[in-house]
């Protein structure tokens, strides 16, 4: 292993982690508050398996001597996650714990465009030239189609419900679309991923994302303005909204204040 | 619940195979506001930890359920002449008749 595809490789590694790492948090901080509590059983067993394929990840650098998974989970500063930026902006107004008021539309549409993204990705994964990667995908994809299954079934029916919910997933999907180039973002590393055949090309899944999208797009009726953006920078590169900081500040509470609590 | 969210939401019965070859079952209700939802609700409520090879999901409204008037009418008298256990003598009743028939010198089939 050269130092160039060890650093590739893990910076690879670093947003599949952060990726799901960070989604899975926001989407847990929905429990209790989703429309109705079946919904709120399927999408928090959801979580837990994105949680469960972001410690896939995070194990796999720690194997390549990064450090502690769980470390790398909680202890790392903002700057160091690699995650698109689309995936730890806040659900909405307030605290899960305080007057939280969020947005349904917003997470169905970010979870799609995320869940489109994500079945692309792993399909590409499993052809991966690092083999621990290739298998890794390989099993987590098993996963990914009913995920997929689960917001494309709620991201048709509200955009084709009341004039209400159709106002607020256009309300939604202009605020994913401004951010949604990040998620479609390899960084500035990308273009050597791809050379030395860790990943498919960053052209070639933003082809493949759009063609999804699209086609979901049209049995909605529905036309973007514009390309996918990245309004609030790349994750890719270190770039992030305050919500990251936050979002990790008390994610990593107990584990920094009293790590005996966490050594099970 | 309000009532307008009741009327939203309606109960559905969901009905599984765990082989292809195995008969349907019926394992839960749950609430959905249609059986596009019913049906991702029901796997993931209820198959996270096993495997389903198949999945039906009826709108409880749409069943026509007994009626205790209906209940009371289907009743019935034992009549075990209609069950196997009427027959558990069979043999016995056999070797009888085949010694009355030996008794007036016919053989019987």
């Amino acid at each position: 292993m050269t130092p160039e595809y060890r650093t590739v490789l893990i910076e690879l590694l670093y947003q599949l982690a952060d990726d799901n790492f960070i989604l899975a948090y926001r989407g847990s901080e929905w429990l209790g508050l989703t429309p109705h509590i079946e919904e709120d059983v399927a999408f928090s067993s959801i979580n837990q398996n994105a949680m469960g394929h972001a410690a896939i990840y995070y194990q796999m650098l720690e194997d390549l001597g990064e450090g502690k998974s769980d470390d790398l989970a909680h202890l790392r500063a903002p700057a160091a996650f690699r995650n698109a930026v689309l995936l730890e902006l806040k659900n909405g107004p307030g605290n899960y714990w305080d007057a939280p008021d969020y947005d349904w539309a917003f997470a169905v549409v970010r979870h799609f465009f995320f869940d489109v993204f994500k079945s692309i990705r792993l399909n590409a994964l499993k052809k991966s030239g690092y083999p621990p990667l290739a298998a890794a995908a390989g099993k987590i994809v098993t996963e990914q189609a009913y995920h997929l299954m689960h917001w494309e079934t709620w991201f048709v029916q509200l955009m084709m419900s009341t004039d209400e919910a159709r106002r607020r997933m256009e309300k939604a999907l202009s605020l994913c679309w401004a951010d949604a180039g990040g998620l479609l973002s390899l960084g500035k590393w990308g273009a050597v991923m791809a050379e030395h055949g860790l990943t498919a090309t960053e052209a070639e899944w933003r082809d493949q994302w759009r063609q999804a999208i699209g086609q979901s797009f049209a049995r909605v009726g529905y036309v973007p303005i514009g390309e996918p953006g990245m309004a609030h920078g790349d994750g890719r590169n270190g770039e992030h909204t305050a919500d990251l900081g936050e979002a990790l500040s008390i994610l990593s509470e107990v584990y920094r204040s009293d790590p005996q609590a966490t050594g099970w | 619940m309000t009532d307008s969210v009741h009327r939203f939401y309606e109960e559905y019965e969901v009905f599984s195979r765990k082989k292809g070859d195995l008969p349907l079952e019926h394992r839960f209700s749950l609430l959905a506001p249609n059986m596009e939802m019913a049906m991702i609700l029901a796997k993931e409520n209820f198959f996270r930890r096993e495997p389903v090879a198949d999945l039906w999901i009826v709108k409880r409204s749409d069943i026509r359920k007994m009626t205790q008037s209906e209940r009371e009418a289907f009743g019935r008298l034992e009549k075990p002449y209609r069950e196997t256990r009427g027959y558990g003598d069979l043999n016995e009743r056999w070797r009888a008749f085949k010694a009355r028939a030996g008794e007036s010198g016919d053989a019987g089939p």
